[in-house]
């Protein structure tokens, strides 16, 4: 009972100096949801390219371009089946797939019939032919380089592409879009912080007479103190739920996109909002209580 | 004021009428000296034992000590030397942590009242109540019986600015014995009232005395001190320089 009136009676406290100096304590409830908002932001982003990344990842492989006439001889049947037969031996590789010089043609034309164009090779149409290649697909990522090795010193093998290089370009993209976003929060951060530690200054030198009061009776420290963390809390969580509203009224504009062009699983989305809203809620609390706390520290010594 | 130097070092403590009945003793200081971070030497080389139930005035100039006298004994600073035991407490060996349980150990008023003014009479004695964790039943208890002791029990629901300075001086006294401490001390309690009111609040201040509490206030009033005849202690320049029982303001021999 004593314990539930301590906390009845911070909270009490804690809401009444929140309204005491509303301008103030609104103001700064502001920064936090402004933070929020910028943290969310960098979250969905990240998320986002995050589950593109493993996507193409996923779908990542080995292209081996094998030779073929006219420098070399096409390679017989039995040649190709020994090939693939090796291939699928690698470790770490989930299937191979034969491409023809026929098929490889239809692919182009494809891209450019995507692209709206009509390829027109003109009138050496019947002299060019593309490589036949083996397509690998790998169980994981990793086995990339070590299947690209075993490829490139077989014979029948004229080149070998991957989207590595296409990978490691998004990977790139991804830390620099965390690393500023990152940054840009840690700035907007401290400003908050900054708001939250001069709001509970406020709020001390506004109950000076009080808190006198309160040591000349006995109150003991924490009676003292807590009031005053709770009211930076409260800024931080109203912050919180502010910001995470405003997630959830664009949440559904921006759900197909995590969906459909970031190729997130299902299985994230679903979770996504309330991840997030367990993250800003986090964020608010801690930030306001470390704010307060600074400021009780700074203001309110014995 | 005519004391002499030679007076002021060799003054025989006097033994107030409880402590020759062997009632406990509240207030104790031995050899007790302030000495602020500035250099000011505050309080020098101070003995008193003031026992339960005394009643004694502290007086003395402007800067004789009187305010380091009574910052002591509520441990609003320590002693840079000696010791000081109040209500049974070395506040030199206690405990940050164990200083707000001193506090409620002892009632505190001052000249300027010190009450919230945004709160009713009612609830400016609550708070102290509040503030240190009591139930609401306690409060609603305990709160009208202080206010009908100090006599104010019609003015409940008034805001401090609706009451005369005797009247706040009351709510103050009854704030300082929510806890119903050991000792009330009393910090010029009449500085800012006329001369009838500083009389009702003497009579306030005796009648809790009559009660058990003991009553140590700091006063410049020397028609009070005067007519009262009750123990004396004289500061002057940080020294106890008189502790005279049934005394007047100033020395009489």
């Amino acid at each position: 009972m004593p314990f539930l009136r301590f906390i009845g009676f911070s909270a009490v406290r804690a809401w009444q100096g929140f309204w005491r100096n509303a301008m103030m304590s609104l103001a700064t409830t502001a920064t936090v949801v402004l933070m929020l908002v910028l943290l969310s932001g960098l979250f969905i982003v990240i998320s986002g390219l995050n589950s593109g990344l493993q996507f193409i990842e996923s779908k990542v492989g080995v292209t081996a371009e094998l030779v073929g006439e006219p420098q070399h001889p096409d390679l017989t049947q039995p040649q190709l089946d020994a090939l693939i037969a090796y291939t699928r031996a690698l470790p770490g590789v989930d299937s191979v797939t034969y491409v023809s010089p026929q098929e490889a043609m239809d692919r182009l034309r494809e891209v450019y019939k995507s692209r709206g164009q009509e390829l027109d090779l003109g009138e050496s149409a019947g002299n060019i032919k593309l490589y036949a290649s083996i397509e690998v697909s790998l169980s994981d990522p990793k086995y990339g380089q070590s299947v690209t090795d075993a490829l490139s010193q077989r014979d029948e093998v004229v080149q070998i592409t991957t989207k590595q290089a296409a990978v490691d370009k998004l990977v790139g993209i991804i830390n620099v879009i965390r690393t500023v976003g990152l940054v840009a929060i840690t700035l907007v951060g401290l400003t908050v912080l900054f708001m939250i530690v001069n709001t509970i200054r406020i709020a001390v030198y506004a109950r000076a007479n009080e808190i006198e009061i309160m040591r000349l009776v006995g109150a003991s420290d924490s009676f003292i103190r807590w009031p005053f963390i709770l009211e930076g809390i409260l800024c931080g969580l109203l912050g919180a739920l502010v910001a995470i509203g405003m997630v959830a009224i664009v949440w559904d504009p921006i759900q197909p996109v995590l969906f459909n062009v970031f190729q997130m699983p299902v299985a994230v989305g679903s979770r996504f909002l309330a991840t997030l809203s367990a993250l800003l809620l986090a964020v608010g609390f801690g930030v306001g209580a470390l704010g307060s706390w600074i400021s009780v520290r700074s203001y309110l010594t014995a | 004021m005519s004391l002499t130097l030679e007076s002021a070092g060799t003054v025989e403590p006097a033994i107030g009428a409880a402590a020759r009945t062997g009632a406990e003793t509240v207030i104790s200081m031995l050899d007790a000296g302030v000495t602020y971070p500035n250099g000011k030497v505050a309080l020098n080389d101070v003995n008193v034992t003031i026992p339960r139930g005394d009643f004694v005035f502290l007086v003395g100039a402007s800067g004789a000590g009187k305010t380091t006298f009574i910052r002591l004994l509520i441990r609003e600073v320590l002693p840079t030397s000696g010791r000081v035991t109040v209500a049974g407490r070395d506040l030199v060996r206690l405990r940050r942590r164990e200083v707000p349980r001193l506090r409620r150990r002892i009632g505190i008023v001052f000249q300027d009242f010190r009450l919230l003014p945004a709160k009713t009479v009612f609830e400016n004695v609550a708070f102290a109540l509040e503030v240190t964790g009591a139930s609401r039943g306690e409060i609603r208890r305990r709160v009208p019986m202080l206010l009908n002791l100090v006599g104010l029990h019609q003015h409940t629901e008034h805001l401090p600015t609706q009451l005369s300075g005797g009247e706040q001086q009351r709510v103050a006294i009854a704030r300082a014995l929510v806890h119903d401490p050991a000792i009330l001390i009393a910090d010029e309690p009449t500085g800012n009232l006329d001369p009838v009111t500083s009389w009702e609040i003497i009579q306030l201040l005796i009648q809790i005395n009559a009660l058990g509490t003991t009553v140590l206030m700091a006063t410049h009033n020397q028609e009070i001190v005067n007519a009262m005849r009750r123990r004396v202690l004289a500061l002057e320049g940080g020294m106890l320089v008189r502790d005279e029982p049934e005394a007047a303001y100033e020395r009489e021999y």
